[in-house]
């Protein structure tokens, strides 16, 4: 298994460094840079301009700036950031947390609503609980995360005063409780737009398997139901379903962007949405760079986690 | 490495602890819910500010945002007021010609003597002195520092400080905004001497100024918090409000949801669409002031040579019903504006030609220029289409809302116009390099009324902002003129010509004078509001909950 992992890891590197090249091209083509933003006053001059250009570099060949980059970012400095000055890897770091806290929180919500959500609307497949589930679900992956956040404020923010329309803590507070309320919503929004997707793959896994020979098989040994379903089907249905999550997974860890804006929660996701408006190259590229890492490790965990409920894929 | 690693916890027992945990949360957030209000009431402990980004740096001249945080912290030698008039801070008054704090040089150039407000120490108790002033233009024009701008500076020639509390300044040339050289502030020398500052982080992410408050913290993508000093020069009574929060909501619907939840208490520059959600509220004022922007139509002449006949410019202003645009789209919370120049600036004059809404004179001009209706309802001319291509801002709802009105309206003429919509940061690419026929945006126009950035023949960019390509070489002498002036009636008598130039040329089509609207609690006392980039925390040491 170590070797496995070791392989598929050292598979990645490549393929990482070919996604920092396209990266760099695509934000580089992305029309407007770093200095755009200092266009609207009137008072900076073409001379400032250039200043500002020759100081950030950017006055250099593309190739140049792309070499010196990943130079610099291969031996871990990952510069500093073109708009306030600080360095990348420390605003990054510090955005870490919350955006953990958040989609941790949401991605668990999400696995304990989607487990019953999927297994009994399989069993009872057609019934009142499937039809229901499948309307909710339905409509779970069709709500825009921005309105449903907004939504949510407006009901239990404004409406019965009851939580906080958004941000991570109260000034002054901090305490577990306060955190708990500060997540309430961002991880309602979040868990049941996962849920609804992940509870539909969980159902039609579960079909598939429940009409399998080894489940007939199980039944005929008087096995009760509850445990064919639970531990015989179940534990063959989720695999599948485990790479869904991991994947999901990953990409919401490197910042659930439409969520944390709605609700402030200054995570990695509101990091990328303000160094994308800024054209913050530095920021941009580090943090697409942890994105592609993570979904890169998150694919290599997937296929172990896989491999580990189906040890014919690490044999494989 | 099999089935059994998974055996302690089987599925079913993950699913019962994935559940215990879920309910346990939900139990600890329904009980404590209906115990706590989310809403804290402002008070003067503690006033919280929804602000739309966090800032880059507070380093007042590093920046490229607004300076609403850093005037709190870091004073100038003079501010603006709520009617945009300059008037003295940390200097004990604003120089001129009249009290002999500028005299001009025979060759050329002008000194302007700044007298500073003695007893004025920065936070850390050290005195503020000319040595501050004569350090700040020395950074600025220095080869080690990367400040936004150093407009105004690059023309200091040299400072000199006879006297710790007196800064001489030698301009090279006339330079009339010199009123507002240091609005910006000073930067302390005995902090950032010999330093490398645009990685002085203590300083950028803290900086120290003589303001009434310090920052106490800056929690990363959350908020910024400030608290009063306990020696404001002004007296120790002062401020008033014992902290300050800016928290950081991008989200504009997120940011007028916590001032109706009473989460914020301040909203600075309400969009205009969000103040029918406001207006009814008790806990909230919505202060409006009089703006020193404007929204227009650029008529980029270069890129769309049609806009270049005067007549098809005026046809345009003609073809447009902006008072009913300002009274749908805006609520009527904008008065139309008809020149570049605003109401509330010293050089605003009315005299100046209209275009009101007559759709008929604007059929009848374009025939004349020889656009002639052709079957489809589009004008042409030698067989091509007086059709063109109107960029503007995306996700800004009454830009967009504004653009298909304008559509409509020029269509109603025989005018075909096409809207695109751009990021703000794309935009600003596009107009600097020119690659756009019309565009709907505004000018936040300095303090002083300066025109020669935006309609000298010589300042298309990148020289300047004359994005309309306007080229018209007496007006051009006309604004350099007022430029090298630093006597007021002089100044004001070539700026009004130049207004009059303007509106007969109709280079741009104004739309509407921008209102500020500022949502504060029903219960501040001493709010003034502030039409320049200054902002609404200018006097924010007399704010006072009652």
């Amino acid at each position: 298994m170590i070797r496995f992992l070791a392989r598929r890891a050292l598979q990645s590197l490549p393929l990482l460094v070919l996604i920092s090249a396209l990266v760099f091209l695509l934000i580089h083509a992305a029309p407007g840079g770093p200095l755009a933003i200092y266009l609207s006053n009137p008072n900076v001059r073409p001379e400032d301009i250039e200043r500002l250009r020759r100081a950030l570099g950017l006055d250099r060949p593309l190739w140049q700036q792309y070499w010196s980059w990943l130079a610099a970012f291969a031996q871990g400095d990952w510069g500093y950031s073109f708009s306030d000055g600080r360095p990348v890897a420390a605003r990054i770091v510090e955005r870490i947390p919350p955006t953990l806290e958040l989609v941790g929180t949401s991605i668990i919500v999400a696995i304990a609503l989607t487990l019953p959500a999927g297994v009994i609307a399989a069993v009872r497949r057609g019934r009142w609980f499937d039809r229901t589930t499948t309307a909710v679900a339905v409509a779970g992956i069709s709500l825009p995360a921005f309105w449903f956040g907004l939504l949510l404020q407006i009901v239990f923010a404004i409406g019965f005063g009851w939580l906080p329309s958004s941000g991570r803590t109260t000034l002054g507070g901090g305490d577990l409780i306060d955190h708990v309320r500060h997540l309430a919503l961002p991880v309602t929004v979040l868990a049941v737009v996962q849920a609804a997707a992940w509870s539909r793959y969980l159902r039609g896994s579960m079909i598939e398997t429940l009409a399998q020979p080894f489940v007939l098989a199980a039944h005929a040994r008087g096995i009760p139901a509850r445990a064919v379903i639970l531990r015989h089907a179940l534990r063959h249905a989720i695999g599948p379903v485990l790479a869904v999550v991991m994947v999901d997974a990953a990409l919401l860890a490197s910042g659930a962007v439409v969520t944390e804006s709605v609700f402030a929660w200054p995570g990695l996701g509101s990091l990328f949405t303000e160094a994308l408006a800024r054209r913050d190259y530095t920021v941009l590229m580090a943090l697409l760079m942890v994105t592609s890492t993570a979904i890169v490790l998150f694919n290599v965990a997937a296929d172990a986690v896989h491999a580990l409920v189906d040890p014919r894929i690490a044999a494989a | 490495m099999t089935l059994r690693c998974l055996t302690p916890l089987t599925p079913l027992r993950w699913y019962q602890a994935g559940a215990a945990l879920v309910v346990v949360c939900l139990v600890v957030t329904a009980t404590t819910c209906v115990r706590r209000s989310a809403a804290t009431p402002p008070t003067n402990d503690l006033l919280i500010v929804g602000y739309d980004r966090e800032p880059d740096t507070l380093n007042r001249f590093s920046t490229h945002i607004l300076e609403d945080i850093q005037t709190c912290v870091v004073e100038g030698l003079t501010t603006t007021d709520e009617q945009m008039k300059v008037i003295p801070l940390l200097a004990i008054e604003v120089p001129t010609i009249e009290n002999g704090g500028v005299r001009l040089r025979t060759d050329g150039g002008m000194d302007v003597t700044w007298k500073l407000r003695p007893g004025v120490t920065w936070q850390d108790g050290k005195p503020l002195t000319s040595a501050d002033v004569k350090f700040t233009a020395d950074a600025i024009n220095g080869p080690n520092y990367n400040p936004e701008s150093t407009d105004g500076f690059d023309r200091i020639g040299s400072v000199d400080t006879p006297d710790a509390l007196t800064a001489i300044v030698h301009y090279k040339e006339i330079y009339a905004p010199y009123d507002i050289q240091f609005i910006r502030g000073m930067l302390p020398k005995h902090v950032l001497d010999g330093r490398d500052i645009d990685r002085a982080q203590d300083y950028n992410r803290a900086p120290l100024g003589t303001g009434p408050y310090r920052v106490a913290d800056w929690k990363a993508g959350e908020y910024i918090l400030l608290e009063r000093v306990a020696h404001y020069w002004r007296g120790d009574e002062y401020p008033k409000i014992r902290r300050l929060m800016f928290k950081f909501i991008a989200n504009t619907n997120t940011r007028i949801n916590q001032l109706k939840s009473g989460e914020v208490h301040v909203v600075a520059l309400v969009p205009w669409d969000k103040y029918r959600e406001i207006a009814g509220m008790s806990s909230i004022v919505v202060h409006k002031t009089a703006g020193n922007a404007y929204e227009h139509v650029t008529l980029n002449e270069r890129q769309f040579p049609p806009f270049a006949d005067v007549r098809v410019r005026r046809a345009l202003t003609h073809a447009l019903d902006r008072e009913l645009l300002t009274k749908t789209i805006l609520d009527g919370l904008a008065p139309v504006a008809h020149g570049p120049v605003q109401p509330v600036s010293w050089a605003y004059t009315n005299r100046i030609t209209r275009y009101p809404f007559d759709p008929a004179r604007a059929r009848t001009l374009l025939d004349e220029a020889g656009w002639k209706m052709g079957p489809n309802g589009i004008r042409q001319r030698d067989g091509r289409p007086l059709a063109f291509t109107l960029i503007t801002q995306a996700g800004f709802a009454i830009r967009e809302n504004m653009a298909q009105a304008i559509e409509r309206q020029l269509r109603d003429v025989g005018v075909d116009v096409t809207v695109q919509l751009h990021d703000g940061t794309a935009i600003s690419a596009i107009w600097f390099e020119g690659r756009f026929d019309a565009m709907l945006h505004w000018w936040q126009m300095p303090s002083d009324p300066e025109l020669t950035t935006f309609f000298a023949a010589d300042r298309t960019p990148p020289a300047g902002r004359n994005i309309n390509y306007y080229q018209d070489e007496a007006l051009t002498r006309l604004l350099y003129a007022s430029d090298r002036t630093v006597d007021r009636e002089e100044r004001t008598r070539l700026l009004q010509r130049a207004q009059q130039i303007v509106a007969d040329a109709a280079p741009e089509i104004p739309l509407y004078s921008i209102t500020r609207l500022d949502a504060i609690p029903s219960t501040l006392k001493h709010f003034k509001g502030n039409p320049t980039n200054t902002g609404i925390f200018w006097n924010v040491h007399e704010w006072e909950m009652k």
